[in-house]
């Protein structure tokens, strides 16, 4: 087969799907890789969560507008719901934390992940039953950009009861606290599972949860200001697979 | 107490803010300023530096409103584009804070070994620049490949939210990439040098 075309490779470098027959030529053309490698090189600089406009509003405390208004001499000012943060604005009532749904650790993967066929996707596939039941669904907690937490997440299921087992590899908080939750994809809803702390954490799941529907595990961390939503400060995240 | 008077569109903030209205920067403030500082505390997490972050970037703005135009996008985007700025800098300036105090240490222990820090540093310097040339593309170029590394678009997506048709979308994203990944072959590797 011919090369994949530019515009193509560029696409690869963006970590879209391919065609089939442009995958499959991707997976056996060192030339092809390389091309696609040296793209992803602004694509690994930049893609980073962080810099993205989008994902949950957070609105600053007043003293930044009267920093804002003491730098500019600006006499005007904004309304006083607006400096702080009105609970019936939608933003500061949206539960989300949009981080965007590939995570920045994918884009140095996808000519490694063409490459050895579905060995990434399903090693994690596989269905095991030991003594704490069978292990229904599992995925690997990538930390997300910036962040160092990472860990495996299962889910098992013994007597028809599942349970969510977080092993979790973070820095010790001193005014927080993780907590883990199960997301849509678009992380546009989301079901709090529960606190989770480094090390081993079993938290039992809500009977009748639909885990295709919330395939995302996403542990954040919360600050103690008794406001049950997320904090929209996710560290790190996995998609089951089932 | 709010006036009879509807509130402005967006469109109408953004020419009054051009314009030097400084109502217009509060209203600015009022719609725009979660967004922004929501972007600094994923940068940084809540605290002093995602607040300076959110006061640089909406004193910058002010300042250079002259560099606003709205043929170039909404005011909200270009917020957005100022706060990535301060984003990058202040990565920088606390790099190079961390990289001075280890210095330090490492002069104290008169150890000789690298601390590895390189690879954090030339990322740093890297955002820095590639966000530099950004400002440097035209549209719709900018928009199309920010739709894609901010917005996590797909190409099919960025075309039917822009109306560009899917070939330009595709041509123009290959070119992008391109064009930033020479700037950082020419001059990414020179300042790591």
């Amino acid at each position: 087969m011919q090369h994949c075309a530019p515009e193509q490779l560029a696409l690869a470098a963006l970590a879209e799907q391919l065609p089939a027959g442009d995958a499959a030529h991707l997976a056996s053309c060192p030339q092809c890789q390389a091309e696609v490698a040296s793209l992803r090189r602004p694509v690994d600089v930049l893609a980073v969560p962080p810099l993205s406009g989008g994902g949950t509003e957070v609105a600053p405390p007043p003293r930044v507008w009267d920093a804002i208004a003491a730098a500019t001499g600006v006499s005007a000012a904004p309304r006083a719901e607006a400096l702080t943060g009105d609970p019936a604005e939608p933003a500061g009532a949206v539960v989300v934390p949009l981080q965007p749904r590939r995570p920045a650790t994918r884009w140095l993967t996808v000519a490694a992940a063409v490459l050895v066929g579905g060995v990434l996707g399903g090693g994690a596939v596989a269905l095991t039953r030991d003594d704490d039941g069978s292990v229904v669904a599992t995925t690997a907690l990538d930390p997300l950009a910036a962040e160092n937490a990472s860990g495996r997440a299962e889910v098992r299921e013994v007597d028809g009861v599942r349970s969510l087992q977080i092993d979790l590899d973070a820095p010790e908080l001193t005014d927080g606290y993780y907590e883990v939750w199960l997301l849509q994809p678009d992380a546009v809803r989301m079901v709090p599972v529960g606190v989770v702390r480094a090390g081993d954490t079993v938290l039992p799941l809500p009977s009748g949860l639909d885990l295709g529907e919330y395939p995302l595990v996403d542990v954040s961390v919360e600050p103690m200001d008794g406001d049950p939503t997320h904090s929209g400060i996710s560290v790190a995240r996995g998609e089951l697979s089932t | 107490m709010s006036a009879v008077t509807t509130d402005p569109d967006d469109a109408e903030v953004a020419r009054r803010f051009a314009a030097g209205d400084e109502q217009a920067l509060a209203l600015a403030y009022e719609r725009w300023a979660g967004q922004v500082h929501g972007m600094a505390v994923r940068a940084f997490g809540p605290g002093p530096d995602a607040e300076d972050v959110t006061q640089q970037t909406f004193v910058s703005a002010w300042t250079g409103r002259a560099g606003y135009s709205a043929a170039a996008g909404p005011l909200p985007a270009w917020l957005v584009g100022i706060c990535r700025h301060k984003i990058a800098d202040n990565w920088a300036k606390l790099e190079r804070q961390r990289r001075s105090a280890e210095a330090v240490a490492a002069d104290a222990r008169s150890a000789a070994a690298p601390t590895g820090g390189d690879g954090l540093a030339g990322a740093v310097a890297d955002r820095v620049l590639l966000l530099g040339e950004l400002n440097r593309i035209g549209q719709p170029q900018r928009r199309i490949i920010e739709l894609a590394f901010f917005e996590d678009l797909t190409h099919a997506q960025i075309a039917a939210r822009t109306g560009i048709p899917l070939g330009t979308v595709k041509s123009h994203i290959r070119r992008t990439l391109e064009r930033l990944r020479d700037r950082l072959e020419v001059d990414g590797a020179a300042l790591r040098s």
